[in-house]
């Protein structure tokens, strides 16, 4: 082997690990930075007392960050599921090819144009005022595409054979769907949900405009009642005056980032299970 | 026995269900189950469809009163919202109003472009050394990392490049591009604000997003394909340049789309990051400067207060043009990628 | 015109007459001299105590039940197992009567001398003519690469069927074309061993023998070790066999080497009763 070939592949070698370290230094610094940041404000205080300008509570904003997540769960969760459906089991042709591809075109909408336009027409025109209806369905036609997109993956891996089982055995389509398919598919459905809600979770521009936000505890009240959620409160403690107030930002953006990696172990959890239950078929 | 390779590769998933749909013979309740699931299935198309009504027609006023002129001046301003109102095309205007998309569509395709150069080529080869030098029981540990980075939130890398990452940049790698002295490269480096910063922390939020589809692709590269190459005697590097990259070539392209969508359509990074030079065109590469999507963002609330309701048209009609520019890189992304699977090359597992 | 691949017989396939029947009891010339070679992947002993000379410009077949080690015996023959982790070899294997596992050796270098085809065809992602030309060309091979490639996918038989369209995917060609672009592009870097890991058996019967006669033409300048499954293959193309089969031991399964010799002998008259078992079809 000549001496120019060994070196181009000991080069590329070293290009690679250099490419790696600036992936790994700038998101360790990211890390590293918000953690730092938020010492002094790391404490019970940050679950037990709410927002204010003299303490350095979230309680309020993290309830808040739940029930988006919770509404978005509901709403985008059982849309997107039964739309994933659809567009695996039932949808043929060209039905199929537009529904999906519009789909894909609303997953690369820019949020912000979803933030305006919800904005628009459901906080003014629609007078729902900043409220948890208006911020939830901004966040859902956000994620939405993405958990069409996961159903239809997941229930596509499921072998034929279970299909033709279910109707060799007289089943009608809908139990075989329930019984038979979306049992194996499930797994994989559910990591596409934790997916949607880890983009909800880090989201600010469809809700600065949707949410609004209040020191008071959110209410289970969909319309005129504002809701307070982490992100904002990073985006707006950042530029008051005052340590507090940073240390309460980097705090927020440190339980953000925990919710994160709850939702991704969890989905890691479901999506190891999904791998085996895959290997097992088809053995 | 037939053999494995003749059958035309990345068709099997959309054959898969054809059979068994055919299969079954729908009840009643089925037709009631699939009737809900249908329209269901409508509302990304429905959704979609409401977006795009309700930008044209915020937009509509906007597009009269600017006409071509939205394209060709070089400031955004909302003129005097407490002052006279003009009149022109039949639509009303605050006094002084100037609308041009120019430099924010300026700005949003050049940051994100110099994102995607930054990008793209550490991503990939950050994955490559992921997958083949990183022993196998590290590498769950890796991906978890990769997602968690995909999925901070960006009101977070924005206070990092603005606090932590742009002030280093500007004290040392500026410095030292300024001092070459070449145009659009040159001048004052400020504190750290401004196109370039943006750019790279757009680059920084990106590589996640490509690196770790990237990952997947270079993983589900058959190992005997890679083997093939390894047994007449090629080293790991040309074995990754003549057997890898070909084979994820087609996947490379859509998440490299895919990441510069992201870039694209950025909106509160960028606001944090982009110095607030809202209406003009950036002299160098260290300037403040601003995107479509950071200006709608930015100028919502105060629009709200133009009584003739113009500043909020106009936004809209910047919307718009983020979203064809959107929709074409999709398109783009599309045909490229087509284009390179036309070769008969199986096309980008993974994604 | 031989008997199809897929036929389950319980008779003794007979080695055709000519070349194969005619090989010495011995083999005089070796190009490989392996003794007592074992390999381990992890704590599992997967070949134990191999001990078999390879003849120039003969037609070797490995045969065997599943698992009994054959195909990781032929990976060790041009170092495929070094990059597999986890993985252990002791034992003489002499190539040329060098070490093959000596340090310094380059397994780079070793593997463009010895060439290796696989059980499903894999040509790389690009033209077909690129396929067969990448590696003379990444190697440095001083001659024209246009006259390489003719040459190479001519000797391949390949040469007429593709010769207009060498600028298409590899990927369009058949199975059985795609497989014969393996040897081509495997005989372009002129490799002194081709080692085959059960070529045919991804393809239907009659590209099965299209590269069963490729074999035997090739025969005359290169060295060839076959894994095949199929025992009328391997009696209808080898000058040598040698029987491999599993073993129970102790601390685990191994493959180990029941017998070698003449195709012609090992056919007709083994030695061992296991390997009759196996080659009449009463084994398993």
């Amino acid at each position: 082997m000549s001496l120019k070939r060994r070196l181009t592949d000991r080069i590329f070698w070293v290009v690679c690990g250099v490419a790696f370290l600036l992936i790994a230094a700038p998101s360790i610094s990211v890390l590293v930075s918000v953690f730092h940041q938020a010492v002094p404000a790391l404490g019970w205080q940050l679950f037990s007392h709410r927002t204010n300008a003299k303490a350095t509570g979230l309680q309020n904003a993290i309830l808040g960050s739940l029930i988006l997540l919770g509404g978005v769960l509901v709403v985008a969760g059982s849309v997107g599921v039964a739309a994933g459906i659809y567009l695996a089991e039932y949808a043929t042709g060209r039905t199929e090819k537009l529904l999906r591809f519009f789909s894909e075109i609303l997953a690369g909408m820019p949020s912000i144009v979803i933030g305006y336009i919800a904005y628009l027409t459901l906080v003014v025109q629609f007078h729902w005022g900043y409220s948890l209806l208006a911020a939830v369905i901004a966040l859902s036609a956000l994620v939405l595409p993405y958990i069409v997109k996961t159903t239809e993956v997941a229930l596509r891996q499921v072998p034929t054979a279970i299909r033709e089982a279910g109707a060799g055995l007289g089943m009608p389509r809908t139990a075989t769907l329930t019984r038979m398919l979306l049992p194996t598919a499930l797994p994989g459905i559910v990591s596409g949900l934790i997916v949607a809600l880890a983009i909800s979770t880090g989201e600010l521009a469809p809700l600065l405009f949707t949410a609004g936000f209040t020191d008071t505890n959110p209410k289970l009240q969909l319309l005129h009642q504002q809701v307070p959620y982490l992100t904002n409160v990073i985006y707006t403690d950042i530029s008051l005056p005052g340590s507090r107030a940073h240390a309460t930002a980097a705090a927020a953006g440190l339980l953000s980032l925990l919710l994160l990696v709850i939702l991704i172990t969890a989905g890691r959890l479901v999506a190891r299970r999904a791998r085996r239950q895959t290997a097992r078929m088809s053995l | 026995m037939t053999s494995v390779a003749e059958r035309p590769a990345g068709r099997t998933a959309s054959g898969l269900s054809a059979r068994a749909r055919a299969i079954s013979e729908l009840t009643g309740r089925d037709r009631a189950v699939r009737a809900v699931l249908f329209v269901a299935a409508l509302v990304p198309t429905a959704a979609l469809a409401f977006l795009v009504y309700e930008m044209i027609k915020q937009a509509y006023p906007a597009i009269i009163f600017n006409g071509w002129s939205f394209f060709t001046t070089k400031k955004f301003t909302m003129g005097n919202l407490y002052g006279n109102v003009v009149v022109k095309h039949g639509y009303q205007a605050a006094q002084g109003a100037d609308f041009g998309v120019l430099p924010l569509l300026f700005g949003t395709l050049v940051s994100s472009l110099i994102a995607l150069v930054l990008a793209v080529p550490v991503a990939v080869g950050g994955a490559i050394l992921l997958v083949e030098k990183v022993p196998a029981r590290l590498q769950g540990a890796l991906g978890v990392f990769l997602e968690l980075l995909a999925g901070i939130p960006s009101i977070v890398f924005g206070l990092w490049g603005i606090y932590t990452f742009g002030p280093l940049l500007s004290r040392t790698v500026y410095r030292w591009i300024a001092a070459l002295g070449i145009p659009w490269l040159s001048g004052s480096t400020g504190a750290g604000e401004g196109l370039l910063t943006a750019s790279v922390v757009l680059a920084v939020m990106i590589i996640p997003i490509v690196a770790s589809i990237a990952r997947e692709l270079v993983r589900s590269v058959p190992a005997v394909s890679k083997e093939g190459a390894v047994a007449l005697g090629l080293t790991p590097t040309e074995t990754i340049r003549f057997v890898t990259i070909p084979y994820v070539r087609t996947g490379l392209i859509a998440a490299a789309v895919l990441g510069w969508a992201r870039a694209l359509g950025e909106t509160i990074a960028v606001l944090v990051i982009s110095g607030d030079a809202l209406n003009i065109y950036p002299h160098s590469i260290f300037d403040p400067f601003s995107t479509m999507a950071a200006t709608i963002a930015a100028f919502l609330d105060s629009a709200l207060t133009d009584s003739t309701g113009m500043a909020i048209h106009a936004l809209a009609e910047v919307g718009l043009v983020l979203l064809a520019v959107t929709f074409l890189t999709n398109l783009g992304g599309r045909l490229l990628a087509r284009r390179f699977s036309d070769a008969g090359l199986p096309v980008g597992r993974g994604v | 015109m031989p008997e199809p691949s897929t036929q389950v017989s319980y008779s003794r396939p007979v080695p055709e007459a000519g070349g194969a029947a005619q090989a010495a009891p011995e083999v005089v010339d070796a190009v490989f001299d392996i003794a007592d070679l074992n390999f381990w992947y992890g704590a599992n002993r997967a070949l134990r105590d191999v001990s078999l000379r390879i003849g120039r410009q003969e037609i070797t077949a490995l045969i065997g039940p599943s698992g009994c080690g054959k195909t990781t015996f032929l990976r060790c023959l041009n170092r495929m197992n070094d990059l597999l982790p986890d993985t252990r070899i002791e034992g003489r294997l002499d190539f040329d009567g060098e070490p093959l596992y000596r340090p310094g050796v380059q397994a780079i270098e070793i593997r463009r001398r010895i060439g290796m085809v696989f059980q499903k065809p894999n040509p790389f992602p690009k033209s077909i003519y690129d396929n067969v030309a990448i590696a003379p060309k990444v190697n440095g091979m001083k001659v024209n690469l246009d006259d390489l490639v003719e040459e190479s996918l001519s000797r391949a038989a390949l040469w007429n069927e593709v010769k207009d369209k060498l600028k298409q995917s590899a990927f369009s060609l058949s199975g059985g074309q795609q497989q014969r672009l393996c040897i081509a592009r495997t005989i372009a870097v002129k490799p002194e061993v081709i080692l085959m890991d059960e070529p045919c058996s991804a393809l239907d019967p009659l590209a099965t023998i299209r590269i069963e006669e490729l074999m035997t033409e090739l025969k005359s300048d290169y060295t060839i070790v076959i894994v095949t499954h199929n025992m009328q293959q391997a009696a209808r193309v080898s000058d040598r066999t040698a029987f491999f089969t599993v073993e129970d031991h102790p601390e685990g399964r191994s493959g180990v080497l029941v017998e070698s010799g003449p195709t012609h002998k090992i056919f007709t008259a083994p030695s061992d009763q296991r390997t009759d078992d196996y080659i009449t079809g009463r084994f398993g």
